[in-house]
């Protein structure tokens, strides 16, 4: 198939879609407004949500300032654990021996689960956020340090120690940069992991941010809102995630996973 | 072997030793942590949290026993996460076998894939209440991303030359499909699965802790409400629990159903 045909089928279906969503709305109003808004209501919600602040006293950018910090301050704490662990734990074997059973003993809890252990410790504030944010992040960054390094070619090792390399050599310039692709695809988990727990922390306790203004909507029953806040979380999820690729692309050479 | 090297595979019982030591340790550091410091103020002992959860058997939490509360959420996940089956890997193979499937599903995916599954919670209570629909949606939804997604990959990804020996072998587009494309995807497939399975069990615990009078999230919630963290821990450690119990009846299903791969491996 052609790749113009096909850019053409994609463009109908969207616009079939909306057209679809438009019909059953606005056109023969099959659901009431206030469940199910049309997208020309959810535009016009989206616009006026940049400026006023009802019902939930914020403005779309002051929501998103505020998530977007508590969600990238968790996360970095989360790449600057994890990441050091990770590699810490699959170079060292004393390390190794006993830091991961207890890693796995917590590993399968859901950072949601953590969010009322974490309110209790430290409040409803940005910083409760910022743990549960932690928690979810840190997690994939051990993991896929760990497995990158553990994967370090046999035959790599040899070599560098043939030439006299020391330990230390031997870690910053074979395994790491060997590792990295791994290490990355664990970087963009964890930031996939960290947005989503940021929705969860914010609709259970918060004032600001996108997980606040959705609930808040709901309870309020503005479904045109509730749409707006939601795609607004899906965009910047997706924003991060190009941003993290092309990093990617920068630092990470050779070999793809 | 060096010294060096990085995987030493050591010997399965110091491996074993090592384990018990550094869990034992962890017990006994978090529960004098609580006996003789500040700590205790916040956080039960790991001897408590043990002795109300044998307790929480018999004693209801709220209005029902601990495995109750667990069977309430296992429910939800089992028929949510059902759904998201039977929509998720028929989707993902339309859009991975046929262009023209592809070419209609990919771009509205595109758009829902990056909002996050407990997101739909405020827009699913506003259309379903508060009731069970609303939380078989959010676990559907939850789960249905990754099943499609990988699905999609797993048909996307059939080795041309096998689809070609299978032709000139003379099978037909139904025979490759059947034989061919979808043998192949099943590993694909069932990373999907697991992923699904964990994310599905998240959701469930969210769209408890939101709203529910009953369930493991529900124990969490309430724990936290009542500054009880006994019960909270309770909570977190039936999640965990069942969590990895799900996860590991997903690999033994897949290590019956995939004997070639997991041997080629």
């Amino acid at each position: 198939m052609k790749k113009s045909l096909k850019r053409l089928i994609s463009a109908i279906s969207i616009a079939s879609v909306l057209l679809f969503w438009y019909l059953i709305t606005d056109g023969l109003h099959l659901f009431s407004s206030y469940l199910f808004p049309s997208p020309v209501a959810v535009f016009k919600a989206f616009v006026n949500k940049l400026t006023v602040t009802v019902p939930d006293g914020g403005t779309l950018f002051t929501h998103l300032v505020a998530s977007l910090q508590v969600a990238l301050y968790g996360y970095f704490l989360g790449i600057v654990i994890g990441v050091p662990l990770g590699i810490l734990m699959a170079w060292h074997r004393k390390v190794d021996l006993i830091v991961k059973p207890i890693f796995d003993l917590i590993r399968p809890i859901p950072p949601v689960g953590w969010i009322p252990l974490m309110i209790l410790w430290v409040g409803i504030g940005q910083s409760a956020k910022a743990m549960v944010i932690f928690v979810s992040a840190v997690t994939p960054c051990i993991v896929n340090s760990y497995t990158g390094i553990k994967q370090t070619s046999q035959v790599h090792l040899w070599v560098a120690q043939t030439f006299g390399a020391t330990r230390r050599q031997m870690l910053f310039d074979v395994a790491i940069p060997s590792a990295l692709p791994m290490i990355f695809s664990g970087l963009k988990v964890s930031l996939g992991a960290s947005w989503m727990a940021l929705v969860a922390a914010e609709m259970l306790a918060s004032t600001k941010g996108l997980g606040y203004m959705i609930q808040m909507n709901r309870m309020v029953g503005r479904a045109d809102n509730i749409i707006v806040g939601m795609l607004m979380i899906g965009v910047v999820g997706a924003i991060l995630s190009a941003i993290l690729g092309l990093v990617e692309d920068r630092f990470v050479k050779g070999r793809h996973v | 072997m060096s010294s060096r090297s990085i995987s030493i595979a050591g010997s399965r019982t110091e491996v074993v030793l090592y384990a018990v030591a550094a869990l034992a340790g962890f017990f006994i550091v978090w529960q004098l942590l609580v006996m003789y410091t500040a700590v205790g103020m916040v956080m039960p002992s790991p001897i408590e949290v043990v002795e109300a959860m044998v307790a929480s058997c018999a004693d209801p939490i709220g209005s029902k026993t601990l495995p109750m509360h667990i069977l309430f959420s296992l429910r939800r996940v089992l028929i949510g996460y059902l759904l998201a089956v039977l929509i998720g890997i028929p989707v993902g193979i339309l859009m991975g076998c046929f262009q023209v499937g592809e070419a209609i599903i990919k771009p509205v995916f595109e758009i829902f894939r990056p909002i996050p599954g407990l997101a739909w919670i405020p827009l699913a209570i506003l259309w379903f209440g508060i009731g069970e629909e609303s939380k078989y949606f959010i676990i559907c939804v939850s789960a249905a991303v990754s099943i499609i997604l990988n699905t999609y990959e797993g048909a996307k990804s059939v080795d041309p030359t096998l689809v070609g020996a299978a032709r000139m072998l003379g099978a037909n587009d139904f025979q490759v499909f059947v034989f061919v494309t979808i043998p192949s995807s099943v590993p694909h497939i069932f990373a999907g699965l697991q992923v699904g399975l964990s994310s599905s069990w998240m959701a469930v615990i969210a769209a408890e802790m939101i709203r529910s009078s009953e369930g493991t999230g529900w124990i969490i919630t309430t724990g936290m409400d009542s500054g009880n963290t006994v019960q909270i821990l309770i909570g977190m450690v039936s999640i965990g629990f069942i969590g990895l119990i799900l996860a590991s009846l997903l690999r033994g299903l897949e290590k019956k159903l995939c004997t070639w791969r997991i041997q080629g491996r």
